[in-house]
């Protein structure tokens, strides 16, 4: 029990004591990790996570921008959202217990969970609900949040049914309700925002300059929740996140990234925790005008460049191969479309063909936005260079690159953090009249695909229609996805139930519990 | 983490108080007129330097309408955000706005909706705390370790201590920070590898200070006592030092009587210009001890281009070392004064 030598020598409180009890009853070792595996779940004890975040940035509204993620997990764990990040199909029902479709794919009535409560003990209505997606669609972001669905046509039908109407047939439509839909009683005052009670699975019990405790919600309708408490703590670098973790601080360490997860692999009594498919990293490569228009050019770089060197060396294996097709963790994800790989002759063949002028040096604009993403955009520039196309990587900083570059250059590095949906990329990104159709794509059977498949009821015939979607967008789109990171969160040995889902998934920790 | 250039730059910034002849005349009243003026320059400049904050905030590419935004916000949108913040004066309206609420110690809302000084108010007296007590522990070693060095000149203790200050001083703050951190928390875990706060906001334990505080003091230990050491040797050459050796004094009385005295006046601008870089070091020392302090608010506020944040921290820490300076300022007139 190395972590808790100096808790021992320091001994006061009642933390202290309590590793000192640890400490004595000799578990928590990585034998301990075997055995409590499959071990029953157990009551009780506070979960120490440390998420990231700036001080600067911290935000109290749910409705809000949260560009912190402690903010985001204490917001989650204190509100619910209508549905929620699921593993065998992407949205899972939350506070929403289910959800119906007219045949037109238009209407969608979403039930609210029987015995569903505010932490006061209020009974959540109709009009909560209502109140609250009208408030979230009135923000600056609402109209991304829930396109197509105007305020005016989501409407309470009786005490237990919510009813939103979408301007145009959406198949997905639960899909958009599942990350910022959080239910507050109806006219909270926006100077109570923090405070509000939620329905969630923790209560809050106190929050400052971005730390907070949180304790058990005794009647959540989504079941029993084991810990008593999560105290959150906002880290600004996972450089310090990975020494609270190592040096027992703090218990979870989420999100920390594929550096510390190589620091932790030399030590026993750490758990790593792989999310898959959480964050994308794709070059993209403008379709519409430049030096990448012609389709073979870009298939002449997506087949010179190395995926495994690039998933190996800049996301220290953490991560899989991509194959050009965003929505990676999507359970309709087309794993049956043949996997790419390197061919540096066919490669030059096709650049030879579409005429590509290689005296020519191109550039690459990338940021250090996030962990990986600029070494990313150097291996590639090393790697293409042998099938004689010359890149210059060029870095900009953040502001500068989502005001100069992003949408509008000619290749460019991006990231996204929502893989498990292949419609999601699409919506967004993709069909012609996206707002953020980073690539400028244009492809008239990609646009018709979509359409029918977020117009399409049958189950079966959405899934064929989807599986044509993604083969089109593996052939001609204009990204280039060589690999897709895992999620990382180090955890201590006696953490158990941690979410393995990617992206937000990672908040789910309403079923975490303590072995000790 | 400016470098000695910087130090030794400012140092003549901080000068002589001066106007040691206005001596009998009235003391009292040309002291408070002199201290008024002295103030309100400092005021004048600080309000420069809040002009300068705005302006350089503004001169960055992207605002901070674009930096909380989420992608896929349309222009209008954006547009909306941007009206929602008051982006869309001015910035001279918007500077003066700001200027307006100061006196009231309203210092506006951040780009997010929150209340400066709400944000500011934990933090604010947290970094006072680690930056005071890097001060302390600077003042009070330096002083030991320069006197210690002083009491032979020449001898092993000084040549020890004048090599080991050299090269402290040359290490940045953050290099100190990753081997403390490394040797103390992470190797033999006997102290805190970072800060947490408790219920109130401020650090959660006394241990989680111990090594942010030495990140922070090491380097300005080694600068200052340079400093120490060099004013006790300027002032050993003064003639009643030489006659105070002559007399047959012990040393230490000759140390503590003859020698310091003179030397306060450089020493205590020594200390005071370590004011600034201690503040200054706050902003990588808190960031790799997760300390939750203003340096991490402030680093976090460029990034999303949130100029009343920024302006705020300025004012704030800008006041705190204005009135260092001028408690320097008050120390050299008092010692200098006294001597007279």
């Amino acid at each position: 029990m190395d972590i808790n030598r100096r808790q021992v020598l320091w001994a006061g409180g009642a933390i202290g004591a309590s590793a000192l009890l640890a400490a004595c009853s000799g578990g928590g070792d990585t034998s301990d990790k075997a055995a409590g595996a499959g071990a029953k779940p157990k009551k009780g004890g506070t979960l120490r996570v440390g998420a990231l975040g700036r001080a600067s940035a911290v935000t109290r509204d749910p409705h809000g921008t949260q560009a912190n993620e402690s903010d985001y997990l204490v917001i989650s764990l204190v509100h619910d959202t209508l549905t929620t990040p699921g593993a065998k199909t992407n949205t899972a029902p939350r506070l929403a217990s289910g959800w119906q479709a007219s045949d037109d794919l238009k209407t969608w009535r979403f039930t609210i969970a029987k015995g569903a409560k505010f932490h006061d003990g209020t009974p959540v209505t109709a009009e909560d609900v209502v109140w609250s997606l009208r408030r979230l669609r009135g923000t600056p972001s609402g109209a991304s949040r829930l396109p197509g669905i105007k305020a005016e046509n989501i409407k309470a039908e009786g005490t237990g049914t919510v009813v939103l109407v979408s301007d145009y047939a959406n198949a997905e439509l639960p899909l958009l309700t599942r990350l910022t839909t959080f239910v507050l009683k109806k006219d909270t005052s926006e100077k109570e925002l923090g405070k509000a009670p939620g329905t969630g699975p923790f209560k809050l019990e106190w929050f400052r300059s971005g730390n907070a405790r949180l304790v058990r919600n005794e009647d959540w309708h989504g079941g029993e929740v084991l810990l008593d408490a999560i105290e959150v703590k906002i880290f600004e670098s996972p450089q310090a996140m990975s020494n609270a973790l190592l040096a027992g601080q703090i218990d979870v360490a989420s999100n920390v990234g594929a550096v510390a997860a190589r620091t932790a692999e030399k030590r026993g009594d750490i758990q790593i925790v792989r999310r898959p498919n959480d964050m994308a990293m794709p070059i993209v490569m403008r379709t519409a005008s430049g030096p990448f228009a012609n389709p073979k050019v870009r298939e002449a770089l997506r087949l010179a460049v190395d995926r495994e060197a690039m998933v190996k060396q800049v996301l220290s294996g953490y991560g899989t191969v991509g194959n050009d097709i965003l929505g990676t963790g999507d359970p309709a994800y087309a794993k049956d479309v043949p996997q790419r790989a390197r061919d540096l002759a066919k490669a030059k063949s096709l650049l030879k063909e579409a005429g590509f002028d290689t005296s020519k040096t191109y550039k690459l604009v990338t940021t250090e936005d996030i962990s990986g993403l600029a070494e990313s955009a150097t291996l590639f520039a090393t790697q293409v260079r042998e099938a004689g196309v010359k890149i210059e990587v060029v870095k900009q900083e953040s502001a500068t690159f989502w005001d100069k570059t992003w949408l509008k250059g000619d290749l460019y590095t991006t990231y996204w953090g929502t893989n498990d949906s292949v419609v999601f990329f699409a919506s967004k990104t993709m069909v012609s009249e996206s707002g953020q159709n980073e690539t400028g794509w244009k492809n008239t059977a990609f646009d018709a695909a979509y359409r029918k498949t977020i117009g399409t009821k049958d189950a079966a015939a959405r899934a064929k229609v989807l599986r044509e979607l993604q083969q089109i967008q593996h052939d001609t789109s204009g990204y280039l996805l060589w690999g897709v990171a895992d999620g990382i969160d180090l955890a201590a040995a006696p953490v158990r139930g941690l979410p393995t889902l990617p992206g937000y998934g990672r908040v789910q920790l309403e079923r975490a519990w303590l072995a000790r | 983490m400016a470098g000695p250039l910087s130090r030794t730059a400012t140092q003549p910034a901080t000068g002589p108080a001066g106007g040691e002849d206005l001596r009998p005349a009235r003391p009292v009243l040309s002291g408070v007129l002199r201290l008024g003026g002295l103030l309100a320059r400092r005021a004048l400049l600080l309000a420069v330097l809040l002009a300068t904050v705005f302006a350089a905030v503004e001169l960055l590419p992207g605002d901070a309408a674009n930096a909380t935004s989420e992608r896929g916000e349309s222009a209008a949108d954006l547009a909306q955000r941007r009206e929602l913040l008051g982006l869309d004066r001015p910035v001279l309206t918007r500077f003066t706005d700001w200027m307006t609420g100061l006196p009231t110690g309203d210092l506006g809302t951040t780009a997010r909706g929150e209340s400066v000084a709400d944000l500011l108010s934990r933090p604010f007296p947290n970094t006072l705390l680690l930056g005071g007590l890097a001060l302390l522990a600077t003042l009070v070693l330096s002083l030991a370790l320069g006197c210690w060095a002083a009491l032979k000149p020449g001898g092993r203790a000084d040549r020890a201590v004048s090599a080991t200050a050299t090269g402290v001083l040359a290490l940045p703050e953050f290099v100190v920070a990753v081997a403390l951190v490394l040797v103390f928390a992470l190797w033999t875990d006997w102290l805190p590898a970072v800060t947490l706060t408790d219920a109130d906001g401020s650090p959660a334990s006394w241990q989680m200070l111990v090594l942010p505080v030495l990140a922070l003091a090491i380097p300005q230990i080694g600068w200052n006592t340079r400093i120490v050491r060099a004013a006790l040797a300027d002032e050993a050459k003064a003639p009643h030092v030489e006659t105070a050796l002559i007399d047959g004094l012990p040393r230490r009385r000759i140390l503590v009587h003859h020698l310091l005295p003179g030397a306060t006046p450089t020493i205590a601008a020594g200390v005071a210009t370590s004011t600034g870089m201690l503040l200054g070091g706050a902003v990588v020392v808190e960031t790799i001890f997760n300390y939750p302090g203003i340096g991490s608010v402030l680093a976090g506020a460029v990034t999303d281009r949130d100029s009343p944040v920024v302006a705020g921290v300025v004012a704030i820490t800008g006041a705190v070392i204005t009135g260092v300076f001028l408690l320097a300022d008050l120390v050299r007139a008092w010692a200098s004064g006294g001597r007279i």
